[in-house]
Protein backbone atom coordinates (compact mmCIF):
# COMPACT_ATOMS: atom_id res chain seq x y z
CA UNK A 1 0.00 0.00 0.00
CA UNK A 2 2.61 2.47 -1.20
CA UNK A 3 1.72 5.93 0.21
CA UNK A 4 4.06 7.81 -1.59
CA UNK A 5 2.80 11.21 -2.23
CA UNK A 6 6.42 12.68 -2.67
CA UNK A 7 8.41 15.13 -0.91
CA UNK A 8 6.89 18.69 -0.76
CA UNK A 9 3.39 18.15 -2.58
CA UNK A 10 2.19 16.29 1.00
CA UNK A 11 4.26 18.27 3.35
CA UNK A 12 0.83 18.59 5.32
CA UNK A 13 0.46 14.78 5.54
CA UNK A 14 4.56 14.03 6.43
CA UNK A 15 4.47 16.62 9.05
CA UNK A 16 2.19 15.13 10.98
CA UNK A 17 3.63 14.71 14.63
CA UNK A 18 2.59 10.80 14.74
CA UNK A 19 5.56 8.53 15.96
CA UNK A 20 5.77 9.18 19.60
CA UNK A 21 1.69 10.48 20.45
CA UNK A 22 -1.35 9.59 17.90
CA UNK A 23 -3.36 12.30 20.55
CA UNK A 24 -1.01 15.17 18.90
CA UNK A 25 -1.13 13.49 15.36
CA UNK A 26 -4.78 13.26 14.89
CA UNK A 27 -5.45 16.64 16.60
CA UNK A 28 -3.15 17.94 14.01
CA UNK A 29 -5.16 16.31 10.95
CA UNK A 30 -8.66 17.51 13.36
CA UNK A 31 -7.33 21.06 13.32
CA UNK A 32 -8.37 22.73 10.15
CA UNK A 33 -12.14 21.53 10.28
CA UNK A 34 -14.21 18.79 9.50
CA UNK A 35 -13.34 18.43 5.33
CA UNK A 36 -10.62 20.35 3.90
CA UNK A 37 -7.84 20.30 1.42
CA UNK A 38 -3.98 20.52 1.91
CA UNK A 39 -1.34 19.51 -0.71
CA UNK A 40 -4.10 18.65 -3.34
CA UNK A 41 -5.06 15.48 -0.51
CA UNK A 42 -8.82 15.98 0.96
CA UNK A 43 -9.66 14.98 4.56
CA UNK A 44 -12.71 14.21 6.40
CA UNK A 45 -12.47 14.16 10.14
CA UNK A 46 -16.00 14.72 11.86
CA UNK A 47 -18.14 12.06 12.75
CA UNK A 48 -20.89 13.75 10.21
CA UNK A 49 -18.47 13.82 7.20
CA UNK A 50 -17.37 10.40 7.31
CA UNK A 51 -20.62 8.69 7.97
CA UNK A 52 -21.71 10.81 4.94
CA UNK A 53 -18.78 9.14 2.66
CA UNK A 54 -19.42 5.83 4.18
CA UNK A 55 -23.09 6.07 3.05
CA UNK A 56 -22.38 7.38 -0.23
CA UNK A 57 -20.05 4.95 -2.27
CA UNK A 58 -20.90 5.61 -5.32
CA UNK A 59 -19.65 9.10 -4.91
CA UNK A 60 -16.87 8.31 -2.75
CA UNK A 61 -15.30 5.26 -4.34
CA UNK A 62 -13.23 2.72 -2.60
CA UNK A 63 -12.04 0.76 -6.33
CA UNK A 64 -10.69 4.07 -7.11
CA UNK A 65 -8.54 4.57 -4.45
CA UNK A 66 -6.81 0.81 -4.01
CA UNK A 67 -6.23 0.41 -7.78
CA UNK A 68 -2.95 1.15 -7.57
CA UNK A 69 -1.67 -1.36 -4.53
CA UNK A 70 1.21 -3.82 -5.66
CA UNK A 71 -1.68 -6.43 -6.68
CA UNK A 72 -1.93 -8.37 -9.87
CA UNK A 73 -5.68 -8.44 -9.86
CA UNK A 74 -8.29 -6.70 -7.85
CA UNK A 75 -8.58 -6.67 -4.18
CA UNK A 76 -11.91 -7.86 -3.44
CA UNK A 77 -14.24 -6.90 -2.16
CA UNK A 78 -12.45 -3.67 -1.20
CA UNK A 79 -11.53 -2.40 -4.65
CA UNK A 80 -15.09 -2.91 -5.95
CA UNK A 81 -17.96 -0.43 -6.25
CA UNK A 82 -21.73 -1.51 -5.70
CA UNK A 83 -23.48 -2.58 -7.77
CA UNK A 84 -20.93 -5.49 -7.79
CA UNK A 85 -19.77 -5.11 -4.06
CA UNK A 86 -22.86 -6.97 -2.55
CA UNK A 87 -22.72 -10.03 -4.62
CA UNK A 88 -18.92 -10.44 -2.63
CA UNK A 89 -20.31 -9.60 0.58
CA UNK A 90 -23.42 -11.37 0.80
CA UNK A 91 -21.20 -14.23 0.04
CA UNK A 92 -18.32 -13.48 2.16
CA UNK A 93 -20.00 -12.40 5.28
CA UNK A 94 -21.47 -15.69 6.39
CA UNK A 95 -17.78 -16.86 6.33
CA UNK A 96 -16.55 -14.23 8.25
CA UNK A 97 -19.87 -14.26 10.67
CA UNK A 98 -19.33 -14.64 14.50
CA UNK A 99 -20.75 -18.00 14.64
CA UNK A 100 -17.83 -18.98 11.87
CA UNK A 101 -15.25 -17.66 14.16
CA UNK A 102 -16.47 -19.11 17.01
CA UNK A 103 -15.77 -22.51 15.40
CA UNK A 104 -12.35 -21.78 15.17
CA UNK A 105 -11.77 -20.22 18.48
CA UNK A 106 -10.32 -23.24 20.24
CA UNK A 107 -8.04 -23.64 17.45
CA UNK A 108 -6.75 -19.92 17.58
CA UNK A 109 -6.47 -20.37 21.36
CA UNK A 110 -4.32 -23.12 20.63
CA UNK A 111 -1.81 -21.91 18.49
CA UNK A 112 -1.62 -18.51 20.08
CA UNK A 113 -0.82 -20.63 23.73
CA UNK A 114 1.91 -22.44 21.59
CA UNK A 115 3.49 -18.90 20.44
CA UNK A 116 3.64 -17.57 23.57
CA UNK A 117 4.90 -20.93 25.27
CA UNK A 118 8.10 -20.77 23.20
CA UNK A 119 9.26 -17.35 25.02
CA UNK A 120 7.23 -17.30 28.28
CA UNK A 121 10.01 -19.31 30.09
CA UNK A 122 12.82 -16.60 28.77
CA UNK A 123 11.78 -13.73 30.83
CA UNK A 124 11.84 -11.25 27.71
CA UNK A 125 10.91 -10.84 24.33
CA UNK A 126 9.99 -8.48 21.37
CA UNK A 127 6.11 -8.39 21.39
CA UNK A 128 6.38 -7.74 17.66
CA UNK A 129 8.81 -10.14 16.29
CA UNK A 130 7.67 -13.31 18.32
CA UNK A 131 4.23 -12.85 18.31
CA UNK A 132 2.24 -10.07 16.60
CA UNK A 133 4.06 -10.56 13.11
CA UNK A 134 3.42 -14.61 13.69
CA UNK A 135 0.11 -15.15 14.60
CA UNK A 136 -2.19 -12.97 12.79
CA UNK A 137 0.06 -14.89 9.71
CA UNK A 138 -0.87 -18.25 11.15
CA UNK A 139 -4.90 -17.53 11.51
CA UNK A 140 -4.91 -16.54 7.52
CA UNK A 141 -3.42 -19.76 7.04
CA UNK A 142 -5.19 -21.28 9.13
CA UNK A 143 -8.69 -19.82 7.78
CA UNK A 144 -7.36 -20.66 4.14
CA UNK A 145 -6.22 -24.26 5.12
CA UNK A 146 -2.48 -23.52 3.83
CA UNK A 147 -0.02 -25.34 5.78
CA UNK A 148 1.49 -23.61 8.81
CA UNK A 149 5.35 -24.56 7.71
CA UNK A 150 5.35 -22.11 5.19
CA UNK A 151 4.38 -18.99 7.47
CA UNK A 152 7.80 -17.77 7.56
CA UNK A 153 8.07 -17.42 3.88
CA UNK A 154 4.52 -16.11 3.61
CA UNK A 155 5.28 -13.44 6.05
CA UNK A 156 8.34 -12.11 3.97
CA UNK A 157 6.35 -11.84 0.96
CA UNK A 158 4.12 -9.71 2.71
CA UNK A 159 6.29 -7.42 4.24
CA UNK A 160 7.84 -6.48 1.16
CA UNK A 161 3.88 -6.29 -0.51
CA UNK A 162 2.70 -4.13 2.15
CA UNK A 163 5.61 -2.33 2.36
CA UNK A 164 6.94 0.16 4.75
CA UNK A 165 4.13 2.56 4.55
CA UNK A 166 0.62 2.33 3.17
CA UNK A 167 -2.44 4.29 2.26
CA UNK A 168 -2.33 3.79 -1.57
CA UNK A 169 -1.32 6.53 -3.41
CA UNK A 170 1.57 6.37 -6.10
CA UNK A 171 1.98 3.27 -8.30
CA UNK A 172 3.44 0.06 -6.49
CA UNK A 173 7.72 -0.29 -6.93
CA UNK A 174 9.20 -3.17 -8.92
CA UNK A 175 9.82 -5.16 -5.71
CA UNK A 176 6.40 -5.08 -4.51
CA UNK A 177 5.68 -6.43 -7.95
CA UNK A 178 7.77 -9.33 -7.61
CA UNK A 179 6.39 -10.57 -4.05
CA UNK A 180 3.21 -10.05 -5.12
CA UNK A 181 3.94 -12.88 -8.36
CA UNK A 182 5.60 -14.74 -5.89
CA UNK A 183 2.70 -14.81 -3.65
CA UNK A 184 0.45 -15.24 -6.64
CA UNK A 185 1.99 -18.41 -7.86
CA UNK A 186 1.90 -19.94 -4.44
CA UNK A 187 -1.64 -19.54 -3.96
CA UNK A 188 -2.45 -20.63 -7.29
CA UNK A 189 -1.32 -23.87 -6.30
CA UNK A 190 -3.21 -24.57 -3.46
CA UNK A 191 -6.14 -23.31 -5.17
CA UNK A 192 -5.80 -25.65 -8.28
CA UNK A 193 -5.52 -28.19 -5.43
CA UNK A 194 -8.45 -27.33 -3.34
CA UNK A 195 -10.59 -27.30 -6.55
CA UNK A 196 -9.49 -30.89 -7.25
CA UNK A 197 -9.65 -31.93 -3.40
CA UNK A 198 -11.91 -29.37 -1.46
CA UNK A 199 -11.24 -29.34 2.23
CA UNK A 200 -12.74 -27.77 5.64
CA UNK A 201 -11.48 -24.38 5.19
CA UNK A 202 -13.08 -21.08 3.72
CA UNK A 203 -11.13 -21.46 0.45
CA UNK A 204 -12.15 -24.32 -0.32
CA UNK A 205 -15.84 -22.77 0.37
CA UNK A 206 -15.56 -20.75 -1.77
CA UNK A 207 -13.57 -22.48 -4.42
CA UNK A 208 -16.45 -24.88 -4.53
CA UNK A 209 -19.26 -22.32 -5.05
CA UNK A 210 -21.41 -22.67 -8.09
CA UNK A 211 -23.51 -21.58 -11.28
CA UNK A 212 -24.05 -17.64 -11.16
CA UNK A 213 -22.27 -17.86 -7.46
CA UNK A 214 -18.98 -19.52 -8.91
CA UNK A 215 -16.13 -17.81 -8.37
CA UNK A 216 -13.22 -16.96 -11.20
CA UNK A 217 -9.35 -17.64 -10.35
CA UNK A 218 -8.83 -14.08 -10.56
CA UNK A 219 -11.22 -13.29 -7.91
CA UNK A 220 -10.11 -15.95 -5.76
CA UNK A 221 -6.76 -14.35 -5.91
CA UNK A 222 -7.98 -11.04 -4.98
CA UNK A 223 -10.16 -12.43 -2.18
CA UNK A 224 -6.34 -13.86 -0.95
CA UNK A 225 -4.60 -10.85 -1.37
CA UNK A 226 -7.03 -8.43 0.22
CA UNK A 227 -6.80 -10.93 3.17
CA UNK A 228 -2.93 -10.80 3.09
CA UNK A 229 -3.15 -6.97 2.93
CA UNK A 230 -5.65 -6.03 5.59
CA UNK A 231 -5.71 -9.17 7.40
CA UNK A 232 -2.21 -9.24 8.86
CA UNK A 233 -0.59 -5.78 9.11
CA UNK A 234 -3.71 -4.38 10.92
CA UNK A 235 -3.83 -7.22 13.81
CA UNK A 236 -0.20 -7.38 13.89
CA UNK A 237 -0.24 -3.25 15.06
CA UNK A 238 -3.32 -4.38 17.48
CA UNK A 239 -1.98 -6.91 19.64
CA UNK A 240 1.52 -4.45 19.73
CA UNK A 241 -0.96 -1.48 20.91
CA UNK A 242 -2.90 -3.70 23.48
CA UNK A 243 0.27 -5.27 24.77
CA UNK A 244 2.06 -1.59 25.21
CA UNK A 245 -1.44 0.14 26.50
CA UNK A 246 -1.21 -3.15 29.18
CA UNK A 247 3.00 -3.50 29.64
CA UNK A 248 2.79 0.14 30.79
CA UNK A 249 -0.08 0.51 33.50
CA UNK A 250 -0.04 -2.16 36.44
CA UNK A 251 -3.13 -0.49 37.16
CA UNK A 252 -5.37 -1.31 33.80
CA UNK A 253 -3.16 -5.60 34.29
CA UNK A 254 -4.87 -5.38 37.73
CA UNK A 255 -8.44 -4.43 36.90
CA UNK A 256 -8.39 -6.57 33.56
CA UNK A 257 -7.28 -9.31 36.08
CA UNK A 258 -10.10 -8.80 38.75
CA UNK A 259 -12.29 -8.75 35.97
CA UNK A 260 -11.61 -10.42 33.05
CA UNK A 261 -15.07 -9.69 31.63
CA UNK A 262 -13.01 -6.26 30.73
CA UNK A 263 -11.13 -7.45 27.85
CA UNK A 264 -13.66 -6.74 25.66
CA UNK A 265 -13.78 -3.14 26.27
CA UNK A 266 -10.29 -2.91 26.61
CA UNK A 267 -9.79 -4.14 23.34
CA UNK A 268 -12.63 -1.75 21.75
CA UNK A 269 -10.41 0.98 23.85
CA UNK A 270 -7.29 0.37 22.17
CA UNK A 271 -8.95 -0.03 18.88
CA UNK A 272 -10.38 3.55 19.17
CA UNK A 273 -7.30 4.91 19.97
CA UNK A 274 -4.85 3.23 18.24
CA UNK A 275 -5.84 2.56 14.62
CA UNK A 276 -3.64 0.41 12.42
CA UNK A 277 -5.45 1.41 9.84
CA UNK A 278 -6.54 5.22 10.49
CA UNK A 279 -7.38 6.93 7.39
CA UNK A 280 -9.31 4.57 4.67
CA UNK A 281 -8.67 6.21 1.38
CA UNK A 282 -11.17 6.97 -1.44
CA UNK A 283 -11.62 9.26 -4.76
CA UNK A 284 -14.67 11.11 -5.83
CA UNK A 285 -16.76 10.37 -8.91
CA UNK A 286 -18.36 13.82 -8.76
CA UNK A 287 -18.22 16.68 -6.40
CA UNK A 288 -19.89 16.66 -3.57
CA UNK A 289 -20.38 19.16 -1.07
CA UNK A 290 -19.57 18.14 2.75
CA UNK A 291 -20.71 19.50 5.72
CA UNK A 292 -20.52 23.08 3.66
CA UNK A 293 -17.73 22.42 1.78
CA UNK A 294 -17.59 21.10 -2.13
CA UNK A 295 -14.95 18.57 -2.89
CA UNK A 296 -14.28 18.46 -6.64
CA UNK A 297 -14.89 15.45 -9.05
CA UNK A 298 -11.83 12.97 -8.69
CA UNK A 299 -10.57 14.18 -5.46
CA UNK A 300 -8.54 11.94 -3.38
CA UNK A 301 -10.06 12.19 -0.20
CA UNK A 302 -8.85 10.49 3.54
CA UNK A 303 -12.06 9.42 5.45
CA UNK A 304 -9.82 10.10 9.05
CA UNK A 305 -11.75 7.13 11.08
CA UNK A 306 -9.58 8.04 13.84
CA UNK A 307 -10.00 12.01 14.45
CA UNK A 308 -13.94 10.70 14.16
CA UNK A 309 -12.96 8.21 17.24
CA UNK A 310 -11.59 11.32 19.47
CA UNK A 311 -15.01 13.17 19.32
CA UNK A 312 -18.08 13.42 21.55
CA UNK A 313 -16.50 11.68 24.38
CA UNK A 314 -15.61 12.32 28.27
CA UNK A 315 -11.99 10.72 27.90
CA UNK A 316 -11.25 11.06 24.16
CA UNK A 317 -7.83 10.43 24.32
CA UNK A 318 -6.85 7.72 27.26
CA UNK A 319 -8.11 4.82 27.80
CA UNK A 320 -11.61 4.22 29.47
CA UNK A 321 -12.89 0.85 29.99
CA UNK A 322 -16.64 2.25 31.19
CA UNK A 323 -16.72 3.40 27.41
CA UNK A 324 -15.37 0.78 26.02
CA UNK A 325 -19.48 -0.27 24.67
CA UNK A 326 -19.58 2.74 22.96
CA UNK A 327 -18.41 2.28 19.24
CA UNK A 328 -15.91 3.47 17.20
CA UNK A 329 -15.46 3.61 13.63
CA UNK A 330 -11.93 1.79 13.36
CA UNK A 331 -13.73 -0.98 10.95
CA UNK A 332 -14.89 1.71 8.26
CA UNK A 333 -18.32 1.83 8.13
CA UNK A 334 -20.95 1.60 5.44
CA UNK A 335 -20.89 -1.39 2.94
CA UNK A 336 -16.83 -1.30 3.10
CA UNK A 337 -17.00 -2.14 6.88
CA UNK A 338 -14.26 -4.13 7.50
CA UNK A 339 -15.26 -7.69 6.63
CA UNK A 340 -12.71 -9.32 9.01
CA UNK A 341 -13.89 -7.34 12.09
CA UNK A 342 -15.22 -10.57 14.22
CA UNK A 343 -11.87 -12.64 13.58
CA UNK A 344 -10.01 -9.40 14.16
CA UNK A 345 -11.83 -8.57 17.36
CA UNK A 346 -11.66 -12.89 18.68
CA UNK A 347 -7.91 -12.60 17.93
CA UNK A 348 -6.97 -10.02 19.80
CA UNK A 349 -9.32 -10.93 23.33
CA UNK A 350 -7.35 -14.55 22.62
CA UNK A 351 -4.79 -12.72 22.77
CA UNK A 352 -4.98 -10.51 25.54
CA UNK A 353 -6.02 -13.76 27.64
CA UNK A 354 -3.56 -16.14 26.99
CA UNK A 355 -0.67 -13.30 27.13
CA UNK A 356 -2.14 -12.37 30.58
CA UNK A 357 -2.20 -16.55 32.14
CA UNK A 358 1.24 -16.91 30.82
CA UNK A 359 2.72 -13.47 31.94
CA UNK A 360 0.41 -11.81 34.24
CA UNK A 361 3.29 -8.99 34.83
CA UNK A 362 5.39 -7.54 32.36
CA UNK A 363 7.12 -4.06 31.62
CA UNK A 364 8.47 -2.34 28.58
CA UNK A 365 12.71 -2.75 28.60
CA UNK A 366 14.10 -0.47 30.08
CA UNK A 367 14.44 2.95 27.34
CA UNK A 368 12.08 1.50 25.22
CA UNK A 369 9.85 4.42 23.66
CA UNK A 370 8.28 2.93 21.26
CA UNK A 371 7.16 4.61 18.23
CA UNK A 372 5.39 3.97 14.79
CA UNK A 373 6.87 4.84 11.31
CA UNK A 374 5.33 7.87 9.80
CA UNK A 375 4.39 8.44 6.80
CA UNK A 376 2.10 5.57 6.61
CA UNK A 377 -0.82 4.37 5.75
CA UNK A 378 -0.76 2.08 8.68
CA UNK A 379 0.70 2.11 11.93
CA UNK A 380 2.36 0.30 13.69
CA UNK A 381 5.30 -0.67 15.96
CA UNK A 382 8.27 -2.05 14.10
CA UNK A 383 9.62 -3.44 17.88
CA UNK A 384 8.10 -3.63 21.30
CA UNK A 385 11.06 -5.53 23.50
CA UNK A 386 9.36 -6.34 27.34
CA UNK A 387 10.67 -8.13 29.89
CA UNK A 388 8.46 -10.20 32.83
CA UNK A 389 9.24 -12.90 35.34
CA UNK A 390 10.09 -15.72 33.55
CA UNK A 391 7.04 -18.26 33.94
CA UNK A 392 7.93 -21.78 35.11
CA UNK A 393 7.91 -24.77 32.77
CA UNK A 394 6.44 -22.22 30.36
CA UNK A 395 2.88 -23.10 31.25
CA UNK A 396 -0.02 -20.64 32.27
CA UNK A 397 0.01 -19.42 36.00
CA UNK A 398 -2.53 -21.06 37.31
CA UNK A 399 -4.03 -23.27 35.15
CA UNK A 400 -3.37 -26.46 33.47
CA UNK A 401 -1.27 -26.50 30.24
CA UNK B 1 -39.48 0.14 25.02
CA UNK B 2 -38.95 -1.71 21.58
CA UNK B 3 -35.82 -1.81 19.98
CA UNK B 4 -36.21 -2.20 15.39
CA UNK B 5 -33.34 -2.96 13.12
CA UNK B 6 -32.88 -1.34 10.10
CA UNK B 7 -31.89 -4.00 7.98
CA UNK B 8 -31.02 -2.03 5.03
CA UNK B 9 -28.27 -0.02 7.23
CA UNK B 10 -27.14 -2.86 9.47
CA UNK B 11 -23.35 -3.71 7.52
CA UNK B 12 -23.14 -6.31 9.82
CA UNK B 13 -20.54 -4.86 12.54
CA UNK B 14 -22.21 -6.67 15.35
CA UNK B 15 -22.07 -4.65 17.90
CA UNK B 16 -25.80 -4.90 19.16
CA UNK B 17 -25.85 -8.94 19.60
CA UNK B 18 -22.43 -8.78 21.55
CA UNK B 19 -23.42 -5.97 23.60
CA UNK B 20 -27.20 -6.92 24.80
CA UNK B 21 -27.39 -10.39 23.56
CA UNK B 22 -30.44 -10.62 25.41
CA UNK B 23 -32.09 -8.76 23.07
CA UNK B 24 -30.45 -9.02 19.53
CA UNK B 25 -28.55 -12.16 17.27
CA UNK B 26 -26.56 -12.81 14.36
CA UNK B 27 -28.03 -14.27 11.30
CA UNK B 28 -26.02 -16.53 8.86
CA UNK B 29 -24.50 -13.29 7.45
CA UNK B 30 -23.39 -11.73 11.04
CA UNK B 31 -25.74 -9.19 10.84
CA UNK B 32 -27.86 -8.56 13.35
CA UNK B 33 -31.47 -9.31 14.45
CA UNK B 34 -34.37 -8.70 16.78
CA UNK B 35 -35.01 -11.89 19.61
CA UNK B 36 -38.66 -12.18 19.50
CA UNK B 37 -41.17 -9.13 18.86
CA UNK B 38 -38.24 -6.37 20.20
CA UNK B 39 -40.08 -5.33 23.24
CA UNK B 40 -37.74 -4.65 26.19
CA UNK B 41 -37.78 -5.78 29.44
CA UNK B 42 -37.26 -2.61 32.03
CA UNK B 43 -34.36 -4.73 33.09
CA UNK B 44 -32.96 -4.65 30.02
CA UNK B 45 -33.27 -1.02 28.73
CA UNK B 46 -29.97 -0.02 30.07
CA UNK B 47 -28.76 -2.80 27.12
CA UNK B 48 -30.83 -1.59 24.57
CA UNK B 49 -29.31 1.72 25.27
CA UNK B 50 -25.78 0.50 24.97
CA UNK B 51 -26.75 -1.05 21.81
CA UNK B 52 -28.30 1.34 19.96
CA UNK B 53 -25.38 3.86 21.15
CA UNK B 54 -22.27 1.28 20.11
CA UNK B 55 -23.52 0.93 16.34
CA UNK B 56 -21.53 2.65 14.13
CA UNK B 57 -24.49 2.39 11.42
CA UNK B 58 -27.14 4.35 13.65
CA UNK B 59 -29.39 0.91 12.56
CA UNK B 60 -30.65 0.36 16.13
CA UNK B 61 -33.75 2.37 17.18
CA UNK B 62 -35.29 2.49 20.60
CA UNK B 63 -39.62 3.50 20.09
CA UNK B 64 -41.77 3.90 23.00
CA UNK B 65 -44.04 0.82 23.58
CA UNK B 66 -47.01 0.25 21.56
Amino acid sequence: MAHDTGGAAASFYDAAPMAFDRTEGWAYFRGPGDVYERDGLWYLTSPQAVRFAHQHPEIFSSAKAFDSLGSPVPLIPIAIDPPAHVRYRRLLDPMLAPRVIGGIEDELRRQVREIIGEFAGRGSCDVMADLAKLYPAQVIMTLFGLPLEDRDTFIAWTKVLVGSSGGGVGEATPEQMEAGLALFSYLQEYIDEKRATPADDMLSRVLSMEGEDAWTNEEILGLCFLFILAGLDTVTAAIGFVLRALGEDPGLRARIAADPQLTGPLVEEVLRLELPAPMTPRVTTQAVEVCGTTIPSGAYAFLCLATVNRQDRDHPDSIDLGAGDRGHMSFGGGIHRCLGSHLARRELRIVVEEWLSFIPDFTLAEGVRPAVHWPSGTLHYESLPVIFPATVAASPVGGAA
Amino acid sequence: MRILIDAAACTGHGRCYSLAPELFEDDEQGHGRVVGDGSVPPELQAAAQRAETACPERAVSLLPAG
